[in-house]
């Protein structure tokens, strides 16, 4: 066990799943995050597009699966609503790329770790979009930090039982 | 140059992706500042909310393609759900709900029926109050707290006694007319026998015929008026009044309405008067009591009453001074014309002592020369002479003999 090298021990903890899984999840994120606004109403304090960016990224462990996964994710987020296309883009594919990035240098499988980088990379995200419209775009937003903060703590929760249940969708090497 | 790349692939693909969506995000912020401006020139405010180009329009539809279908989806399914758990799942307390729905619903009829009665309450007590200040005597309202429970005994319980004023053989009426009288009189509560009990009476009297009877109730608890002669005049839809005699009811009082007459099965030569009570004798709810007959009358009634009698007396003085004229006129004539005779009237009739008037006298016939059977007043048995005979006399006997007179000739 000792001589294994270091790309044969992350290729052995890579994650593989089937493509309807990577076509399906983000698809289905996309819909709950769309719909549950309607059951739940304004206590809609989690971005699940942003989480199984996240879990995709950290499981993969390859930066442009995470980079690409994340710009066609939030590209779809923002298509979905009257703003610029591309915010949300920017901001996933940032998260997807440093989660990865991170996925590659340490094992991220502990619950608690999982719930930090989820609150983190949330919180993240959130700057991000910020940066992008005020910052780059110039455009005037509202925003609220708390919020945010409520956002990711939330994103961190779902992230507890979210994971575990997209763990269970891996195929078999 | 090739190991660059591929030593910094992840950061180039990054980088890349990064500066395309910058890329697209810098045209479609200049979009819409260049729609903008147009739509300030055009004075068109559509243009400004269409600044998307076709590509983000293209996304935005593929964008909704892809996630309406299952938000369709979801809602439905969501719907079907919430029925499903609503209709059928959720029922757990379906049952307490529904008997607390029956008992409001019970207590809301309650509440209307107790509503409308007391809108016909007020009704009644409108009346009432309404007959009682026309009423010239004393009343005291009472309510009806119950009956005797006994068909052979028509008996009423007014809440009102002894301490309140009532009396026995007090009348007891209502707006439609007399109820009865007070039979016993407890403090707070007292018995009234009622004119449809076989041991009431209360003298009546029919209002067109002014036959008088007795009033009382029969066996099957119906009014009837008994102990009166046999009378064709006595038709049903006659109204009944009392009489005032019994010293129990005022006379004029509505008692009822003549329904139908049949004979007497004691006597035949009476008949018995059914009537119809005025009153609601089976549902009375409020009565009065009649505690002063014989108070004054009301301030408005004094007041026509009071007119009324001034309006005679006028009448009379103007009667009076009118036959004086004619008296003096008649003197004077009596005074120029000797022979004349003062018309008989009843003003100097009534003058000459209140005595009854004198009959004028009868015009005395000439008497005949050679009188016979044919002269007034001959007597052909006593040959009298007809001066002798009186007027009387005259007038009766040739009338009875004249059929045999002719038959002679």
């Amino acid at each position: 066990m000792t001589g294994l090298s270091t790309d044969y021990r992350r290729d052995r903890e890579i994650r593989h799943f089937p493509l309807a899984v990577y076509v399906l999840v983000p698809l289905a994120s996309l819909v709950l995050q769309a719909w549950l606004p309607r059951v739940l109403g304004r206590f809609t304090y989690f971005d699940l597009p942003l989480l199984v960016v996240l879990y995709f990224s950290l499981v993969r462990r390859d930066p442009i699966h995470g980079t690409l996964l994340g710009a066609v994710v939030g590209i779809l987020q923002d298509a979905l609503t009257q703003g610029a296309i591309g915010i949300h883009g920017v901001a996933n594919t940032v998260c997807g790329f440093l989660a990865a990035s991170i996925g590659i240098r340490f094992v991220v499988e502990n619950a608690l770790l999982r719930v930090v980088m989820n609150f983190v990379f949330t919180l993240l995200a959130g700057l991000l979009v910020v940066f992008v419209t005020g910052g780059l775009l110039g455009l005037e937003m509202r925003w609220n930090f708390l919020t945010q903060v409520l956002v990711a703590a939330g994103n961190a929760l779902i992230g507890l039982v979210l994971f575990p249940l997209l763990d269970r969708l891996q195929g078999k090497d | 140059m090739e190991s660059f790349f591929s030593r910094h692939r992840n950061l180039i693909v990054l980088l890349a992706v990064l500066l395309a969506q910058i890329i697209g995000l810098a045209v479609q912020v200049r979009r819409p500042a260049r729609g903008m401006a147009a739509a300030a020139q055009t004075s068109n405010p559509d243009t400004m909310q269409r600044g998307d180009s076709r590509s983000v329009m293209l996304l935005r539809l593929w964008a909704a393609d892809i996630v309406t279908p299952p938000e369709r989806l979801f809602h439905a399914v969501d719907q079907e759900a919430v029925q499903l758990w609503s209709g059928y799942l959720d029922l757990v307390h379906l049952r307490a709900q529904n008997l607390q729905l029956q008992q409001t619903i019970d207590w809301l009829r309650l509440e209307q029926a107790m509503l409308s009665e007391d809108a016909r309450q007020g009704q009644r007590l409108q009346s009432l109050l309404h007959f009682q200040q026309s009423y010239p005597g004393k009343t005291l309202a009472a309510q009806v707290i119950g009956t005797s429970g006994n068909l052979q005994s028509h008996l009423l319980f007014i809440d009102k006694g002894s301490a309140d004023g009532v009396r026995t053989d007090m009348a007891v009426i209502s707006a439609d007319g007399i109820v009865g009288k007070v039979r016993d009189v407890f403090p707070h509560t007292a018995q009234v026998l009622m004119i449809n009990d076989q041991t009431s009476g209360a003298g009546v009297i029919l209002e067109k015929t002014r036959i008088r009877g007795i009033l009382r109730g029969d066996a099957d608890g119906r009014t009837e008026i008994v102990g009166i002669l046999a009378d064709s005049r006595i038709q049903p839809g006659e109204q009944v009044l009392t009489a005032g005699g019994d010293q129990i009811f005022p006379r004029g009082l509505a008692v009822g309405t003549v329904t139908g007459v049949v004979r007497d099965p004691d006597r035949s030569a009476f008949i018995d008067v059914i009537l119809k009570p005025a009153a609601l004798l089976d549902r009375l709810d409020e009565v009065l009591v009649l505690t002063d007959i014989q108070s004054q009358l009301p301030s408005a009634l004094q007041s026509d009453l009071a007119q009324s009698q001034a309006e005679q007396g006028q009448a009379a003085s103007a009667e009076l001074a009118r036959e004086q004229a004619r008296r003096k006129a008649a003197e004077e004539m009596a005074e120029r014309l000797p022979g004349w005779q003062q018309p008989v009237t009843p003003a100097n009739a009534q003058g000459a002592g209140g005595t009854q008037p004198a009959a004028p006298p009868a015009p005395k016939p000439i008497p005949a020369l050679h009188p016979d059977r044919f002269s007034p007043g001959y007597d052909a048995g006593s040959s009298t002479a007809p001066a002798q005979n009186s007027p009387g006399d005259a007038a009766s006997k040739p009338t009875t003999e004249k059929p045999q007179n002719r038959s002679q000739l």
